[in-house]
């Protein structure tokens, strides 16, 4: 039976009963919509990605399929079947499992070196639950993004999580205009019924056109247009000068999956102002030059790359050594030593003598790579290839801002990867973070200050007193003051 | 008992209760209407706009906005090619220096941000200032970014400047220097022991060449005196503080006087009375014409006419029983000096004497009062004596007359604008025509170097290598700390290279260095040191070296001799040129932190003013009025008077000035260069033609016989910031003393609400009623107290909360030892990037100063004392501004700053409306085109582009502090920025905050050291060691905003018999 009929039966019968009919209605709409909200379990994973990357992330990989400090967590339900109870306990507090003389959690121990796993005793059933939910759906690829691969790796990683929302934002909105449609029927209905009931029925009962063209609804669509347009600029206006995922072309091909991925050179050996400074410092070029006086070849564009640090701060790679009056000199002499190593590698390479002549392919490679150097190196400001090299800066903070590198990584001990991402893995670098302000202040709420063998918070003498009691088990950036404008506005 | 309040006032207006200081007093904002404003401005007029275009332009805005929001521009990064190890991006490094000019000297840590001077600190390890400051030190770096300098070598013909290159102008004036030729350098004081050398090489060079020193400002008759007694020709060693009565006759020794930084923190040490009860302190007793700021700071002053200072003198000789005088001063005075000397005599080897007397005789005389006095050995000697002042104002008279009469071949200025400064500057500039060959080494472009032929710019201070013996004994390093900006050359470097010197390798990167070191390597053994190279590392690492043991010689058995002190004039009216507290002797007439630096005492700016006499009618203690000038300064308008002395006449704008005497006007020196750059143009005029030559050839800093005429016009642009953001000022209602602003905004009822009309703003009183005022302040407080627990708002139950951990910022300021000498105001306006708003603006009360300092009189009318009260942001702990914005732009934060977001601000100017202190700036214009649109605007003070737009001088900027763009408020962060970055520095090393660790900019600019900052909540700390005093107070306590700034009475030690 459709719903207009059973309303037309209904009506033929008592009120009474109709109206209990369509409470009916809604009551099956209401419990509709009450699956539709508990059938996601998105929220208790979402929760448990905060956890992980809180307290696991350090020693377990994210994608829980490798290991790290830690084993891979993929599957560590089916290797715990039956013994929740004890993996419950072995991650609140693994020493105390261990020596309750589990025999699996012993070899787990040894596996790994007998390095310990620090306790979590706060954490509660729902919240180990929820980090269990979060690292199956990541292992199963059912939670988050599928591994991104490519150049758009940044842009995936941080589109994913929205369109989800909006998935449900949509049907949320269907089923709501459902609903209200539902009982602007029955609304319409009633009215009708009691009009008829008075006696003075009018000739028609108002149809599905007759309310949707009502004053009232499109009043309320109006209404609701104005709210959806007014708030989707004001986010949007708020977003403007937003550089996320924003990954320019540098004027070096440098890699950090190589140079911090491969090689393992630490980010503060070129990033040196990190610890001591606001800014972490773009390297100088003689930074460069400490390995790559000595490596003069790079592994994945030979000379083309490299011969621009050269170019740059006039070192002779032919000869070793530094070029005197580097400043003053001509292009054409610039160009002529630096062609003249590219050439060279080049005869190397195809294991022609440097005697020998130029080939036409030669010839070209080493026009092409010069005229990179120059494009990369010179601007409209600056003439020569001498000088510093223009790195396009990716991380923009707003002038009114002061952001202190220091007060992160030294005293913070913020690893850089908390707001930089993934450098290690990125050939060219991009802007991980939204870098605002929201973004900023979310971190100084969750983030505990490193209170501990810090003399600097004894002056916080309530905050250690609350610790002792153990009314407080951590103090927040927060706690400190870390929300306040003038802490970073003056 | 005195009510404290009421014997308080600023200035003539609310002695009278004139209704145009209510008037002022009741709004925020002063000014114009905004119709009447904008068509004063020509806005209304020239505006063509109707409706459809202001929606043409409203339409184009908006779309403009949004395209060109839509792209983000490319940002690069440039690190450096080869980064120097010394400099990390992002920290400051310090380098020890001195910053000297003439003969100021001040031994400082230049602070740099990436290779950049910004900011002036003082150097603690100097044992003659003792990490004090001047205005004028602090305002030397932006006298570095001046864009108006000489930017290469260059020839000067007509006055006009055409660049040349160094090597052409060489070869030139070096052709013109033959060994023959009669050559003179004109310097001023120059206290290098290795410029001096310089000197002898190039005289070495050019046998029949003389340096001539002299200062435009001079102390010659005193070295002309100490010869004569001493046998050398120096100022001596004073210890201000070893002595319990200071004298001084007309000696501004607290502002300007020769070492200024000096002499006030010893002034100071017997000065300190915070431990109230029992608390003793010198005496000080200025003798003088009009208010100079040592002046406002002494407990007793004995007006006398200029010309009467040499009588004044012998008269207090004569009290002594040294020999008769043979001129009487005034009655009064006389009386006065009477009474001193007995006073002198009972403190006989605790009494210091100075003046700064320019007549031989007078000096002499001087000399003979403090060897009766016992002086000699025990308040001066002659063991570290000062060099600060060299000149002989006979020798440039000399030369005068030697170029007159054609002896001279070539004249090299050093640094020094006779043309300009010499009170016959036109007959120097007429004798300077014969000579054939004139070079100049200066800075920028002067009434001298346009005279000059050839133009060898001289490398600025902190550009220099240098050194400096200030005191004998006493040496201090210069150090460049940037680059030269422009194509200029050290002027050593040039003489040597003129005198073809042996001793300097001119192809070298860095000659003079290699010169200076050399020179100093001689030094090593002598000084004690194994090696010249760890003399020369660590004498430049610390910036002063001072030799072991400098013997004290005492001096004494003074003989009076020969010459004639001034007889006093019969002149009905008499002018005093005095130098100012910033703008010396006129060679920093191009920096406008200075110029717009208000006159401690005068408190204006952009200008030097007449100051004359009050007039007090003493039957209904009423302003009559020096000719009826002064009545609308309130309103920043004031009254010009022709002054017409020796057929010159020039019109000034008019202070009266509490403290003049009458019969006297005073004028400071050092305004109306003529030949100037862009900031320094127009601003006041000179009066060193003015001055007199008397028979020593030594300059007379007064003129008698002057006359000085009616109104004749009005300066309606007039900047007297005294009178701007003001309160708490008394005045007459209803015939009792109440506070003004008060009277119109409180009246309830008949009466006024009790707790307010008796504002807590100062507290001072004399020593002997100290008892008196501890009483006062305990009943104020107690009163304060009462009505503050009587709130809504139970303070100290969430405050206890709030504050008992982490810092709780706070302030102290000594009002005692506040001299007013603004070191203070400059330092903030360097460290928090405080933009120059110009004449106009202030006279609109648009001044940005974070840190004004008040000047309050008290006591007898004609001739008050003064109390200076340093006022900037209170930082509330119940802060009134913060609950009215609307936009929660300013808030508090756990520390107890009241925080200042200018990006939230919207500019409603709520917070300044409701401020009790009056402490918020609004940027009214776009001063420093911080502006995100700029352009849209006039411009401002007709300058166009606007001051801080040249991309010179914004280098002077400090990174670390917001630019302000237009439509915000702004106000004293307690230098937010030095905060964060102490905090940041204790917690990297893993330790508590020092004292040491958070200093604000003003704190360290002072050279008394009256400001102290600390953390309330660091019990040891010494900021709550300075509170506990029990003159301690805070301002409006009784309105119970719980300030954090807190302040110590002012207490004076005055003897009423002085001023029978």
């Amino acid at each position: 039976m459709t719903l207009r009929k059973c309303w037309i039966k209904s009506m033929s019968t008592n009120y009474k009963q109709m109206i209990q009919k369509s409470l009916f209605f809604n009551y099956i709409l209401v419990l509709i919509l009450g699956l539709s909200f508990s059938s996601t379990y998105a929220a208790s994973a979402d929760e448990g990605k905060a956890l992980f990357k809180q307290y696991c992330a350090q020693c377990h990989n994210k994608n829980m399929k490798d290991k790290l400090t830690g084993p891979a967590l993929g599957g560590v339900e089916e290797r715990w079947e039956g013994r929740e109870e004890l993996l419950y306990a072995w991650i609140r507090n693994s020493q105390e499992v261990i020596a309750s003389g589990d025999p699996y959690s012993v070899a787990l121990y040894n596996e790994y070196n007998k390095s310990v796993m620090n306790p979590f005793t706060f954490l509660e059933d729902d919240q180990i639950e929820s980090i269990l939910l979060y690292v199956n759906g990541m292992y199963e690829g059912t939670y988050g993004p599928k591994p991104v691969t490519g150049e758009v790796a940044g842009v995936g990683v941080a589109g994913k999580d929205e369109t989800n929302n909006n998935f449900l934002y949509i049907a949320l909105f269907v089923i709501l205009g459902l609903l209200a449609l539902v009982l602007a029927r029955i609304t319409a209905n009633l009215n009708y019924l009691a009009k008829v009931k008075e006696g003075n029925a009018p000739a028609t009962r108002g149809t599905l056109a007759d309310i949707l063209t009502s004053k009232g609804v499109i009043g309320f669509l109006i209404f609701a247009l104005i709210v959806f347009a007014g708030y989707t600029t004001i986010n949007n206006a708020i977003d403007l000068n937003r550089q996320q995922s924003y990954a320019p072309d540098q004027p070096i091909k440098f890699s950090h999956t190589l140079h911090a991925g491969q090689q393992k050179i630490d980010c503060q050996y070129c990033h040196d102002g990190a610890r001591r400074s606001k800014h972490s410092v773009i390297p100088a070029a003689n930074t460069c030059m400490n390995c790559h006086k000595a490596v003069k070849k790079g592994s994945n564009y030979g000379t083309a790359e490299l011969t621009k640090i050269y170019a740059s701060i006039g070192f002779d790679p032919i000869t070793d050594t530094y070029i005197e009056g580097y400043k003053d000199m001509e292009e054409d002499s610039i160009k002529a030593i630096f062609t003249k190593w590219i050439g060279d590698t080049y005869k190397e390479e195809k294991g022609l003598a440097k005697t020998d002549g130029m080939t036409k392919d030669g010839q070209r490679l080493v026009d092409e790579q010069w005229e990179g150097i120059v494009s990369s190196l010179t601007s409209d400001t600056k003439e020569s290839v001498y000088g510093p090299i223009p790195w396009v800066r990716i991380h923009n903070l707003p002038d009114h801002v002061y952001f202190s590198h220091k007060q992160h990584v030294t005293v913070g001990k913020v690893e850089c990867q908390e707001c930089h991402g993934k450098v290690e893995e990125m050939d060219v670098v991009y802007q991980h973070s939204p870098l605002s302000m929201g973004w900023c202040i979310n971190c100084h709420r969750q983030t505990s200050v490193q209170f501990a063998d810090n003399e600097y918070y004894n002056a916080y003498e309530s905050y250690h007193e609350q610790m002792r009691a153990g009314d407080r088990d951590k103090v927040t950036v927060e706690d400190i003051g870390g929300l306040e404008c003038q802490k970073c506005h003056y | 008992m005195k009510n404290h309040q009421d014997t308080t006032w600023i200035g003539i207006t609310d002695k009278n209760n004139d209704p145009e200081l209510q008037d002022v007093a009741q709004s925020e904002f002063v000014g114009l209407p905004i119709a009447e404003a904008l068509s004063s401005e020509k806005i209304v007029e020239n505006a063509s706009a109707n409706r459809r275009d202001f929606l043409k332009y409203l339409g184009f805005g908006l779309g403009a906005a949004t395209v060109a929001s839509c792209e983000t521009p490319v940002r690069h990064a440039i690190p450096y090619v080869v980064k120097p190890d010394t400099i990390v991006p992002g920290v400051a490094s310090y380098y020890a220096s001195a910053i000297v000019n003439g003969g100021d000297f001040c031994p400082v840590l230049i602070k740099t941000r990436e290779g950049r001077p910004i900011k002036i600190e003082g150097n603690p390890m100097s044992s003659i200032t003792k990490g004090g400051t001047t205005a004028r030190a602090q305002a030397s770096v932006l006298s570095l970014y001046d864009s108006d300098r000489l930017k290469s070598a260059g020839t000067i013909e007509n006055g006009t400047f055409t660049k040349g290159n160094w090597a052409d102008i060489d070869k030139a004036v070096a052709g013109k220097l033959t060994a023959s030729s009669n050559i003179r350098v004109v310097c001023n004081t120059v206290m290098s022991p290795t410029t001096k050398k310089v000197f002898n090489e190039f005289k070495g060079a050019f046998p029949n060449t003389k340096v001539v020193t002299y200062d435009p400002i001079s102390s010659s008759a005193m070295l002309q005196a100490n010869q004569e007694n001493f046998g050398e020709a120096v100022i001596p060693n004073y210890h201000f503080d070893k002595a319990q009565v200071i004298v001084s006759f007309g000696a501004d020794f607290l502002g300007s006087w020769i070492s200024p930084i000096e002499y006030s923190h010893q002034y100071i040490k017997n000065r300190n009375v915070s431990k109230g009860k029992g608390a003793k302190m010198s005496r000080h007793i200025q003798v003088e014409s009009g208010m100079s700021m040592t002046g406002s700071n002494a407990d007793n002053r004995i007006m006398i006419k200029p010309s009467e200072q040499g009588a004044a003198i012998a008269t207090l000789l004569e009290n002594l029983g040294g020999g008769g005088s043979p001129y009487k001063v005034n009655a009064k005075a006389a009386k006065a000096l009477k009474n001193l000397a007995s006073e002198l005599q009972a403190n006989v080897g605790k009494c210091l004497v100075v003046s700064n007397s320019n007549n031989k005789a007078e000096q002499i005389l001087v000399n003979k009062i403090n060897d009766l006095l016992g002086s000699y050995g025990a308040t001066m000697d002659f063991g570290a004596v000062s060099y600060q002042r060299q000149g002989i104002d006979a020798e440039i008279q000399g030369l005068v007359k030697e170029m007159q009469s054609g002896g001279v071949d070539a004249v090299l200025f050093w640094n020094a604008n006779p043309v300009y400064d010499l009170p016959n500057g036109d007959a120097f500039a007429a004798a300077l025509s014969k000579v054939s060959t004139k070079v100049s080494m200066a800075l920028s472009m002067d009434e001298t170097t346009s005279l000059c032929d050839y133009a060898m710019p001289t490398h600025h201070n902190l550009e220099a290598w240098g050194d400096v013996e200030p005191k004998r004994g006493q040496y201090a390093l210069i150090q460049p700390t940037i680059a030269p900006l422009y194509n200029t050359r050290q002027g050593e470097s040039s003489l040597l290279m003129l005198a073809n010197s042996p001793n300097i390798n001119n192809t070298s990167e860095r000659p003079y260095y290699e010169y200076l070191k050399q020179n100093w390597g001689a030094m090593a053994t002598t000084a004690g040191f194994s090696s010249g190279r760890q003399f020369w590392d660590e004498a430049l690492s610390n910036g002063v070296y001072a030799t072991k043991a400098s013997a004290t010689v005492a001096g004494g058995g003074v003989q009076v001799g020969g010459g004639s002190i001034n007889k006093p004039s019969s002149a009905e009216f008499e002018l005093s040129f005095y130098e100012t507290v910033n703008m010396g002797n006129g060679n920093y007439a191009n920096n406008p932190w200075l110029i717009e630096m208000p006159d401690p005492v005068m408190r204006t700016v952009w200008g030097n003013y007449l100051a004359v006499p009050i007039n007090w009618n003493e039957s209904d203690g009423r302003f009559e009025g020096f000719k009826g000038v002064g009545r609308k300064v309130v309103k920043g308008i004031a009254d010009k008077l022709k002054v017409t002395h020796n057929s010159v006449e020039q019109t000034y704008s008019t202070v009266p000035q509490f403290g003049q005497m009458n019969g006297t006007a005073s004028i400071g020196l050092g305004y109306g260069r003529s030949v100037v750059g862009k900031a320094g143009k127009d601003v006041g005029q000179n009066v060193y033609p003015w001055c007199t030559i008397d028979a020593d050839g030594n300059t007379q800093y007064f003129a008698t016989g002057a006359t000085v005429s009616e109104m004749v016009g009005q300066d309606d642009e007039f900047g007297c910031v005294q009178y701007h953001h003001t309160y708490g000022v008394s005045g007459q209602y209803d015939g009792e003393t109440v506070n003004v602003d008060e009277v119109d905004i409180v009246p309830i009822g008949k009466g006024y609400q009790g707790a307010i009309t008796d504002r807590t703003v100062l507290f001072k009183d004399s020593l002997s009623n100290m008892d008196g005022l501890l009483e006062d302040m305990t009943k104020k407080r107690n009163n304060a107290k009462h009505l503050n627990d009587a709130t809504l708002y139970p303070f100290e139950e969430y405050s206890a909360e709030l504050y008992s951990q982490g810092h709780h910022w706070g302030m102290h300021i000594d009002l005692n030892s506040c001299t007013g000498c603004s070191a203070c105001t400059v330092a903030c306006m360097a460290e928090n990037n405080v933009p120059v708003v110009g004449n106009r603006e202030v006279s609109r009360h648009h001044e940005m100063t974070w840190l004004r300092i008040d000047r309050y009189y008290y006591g007898e009318a004609e001739n008050p004392n003064v109390v200076f009260q340093p006022v900037m942001c209170q930082h509330c702990d119940n802060a009134p501004c913060e609950n009215v914005c609307p936009v929660n732009a300013t808030n508090h934060s756990s520390e107890g700053l009241n925080q200042m977001a200018y990006n939230r601000c919207v500019g409603t100017r709520y917070c300044a409306n409701n401020c009790p202190y009056k402490v918020r700036r609004f940027n009214w214009l776009d001063y420093t085109s911080a502006d995100l649109f700029g352009g849209n605007q006039n411009a401002i003070n007709s300058e166009d582009p606007a001051y801080y737009t040249d991309n010179i001088v914004r280098m002077v900027l400090n990174p670390d502090v917001t630019v302000r763009s237009r439509g915000v408020i702004e106000k004293c962060s307690f230098c937010a920025q030095r905060l964060q970055q102490g905090k940041l520095t204790a917690k990297a090393e893993g330790r508590r905050l020092r004292d040491n660790d958070v200093k604000t900019a003003c704190q360290t600019a002072c050279p008394t050291g009256a400001i102290t900052f600390g953390d309330r909540n660091n019990k040891e700390g010494s900021l709550v060691q300075k509170i506990k005093s029990p003159l301690v107070y805070r301002m409006l306590d009784e309105v119970n905003t719980q300030s954090s700034v807190f302040y110590q009475a002012r207490v004076n030690n005055k003897d009423e018999k002085l001023d029978a």
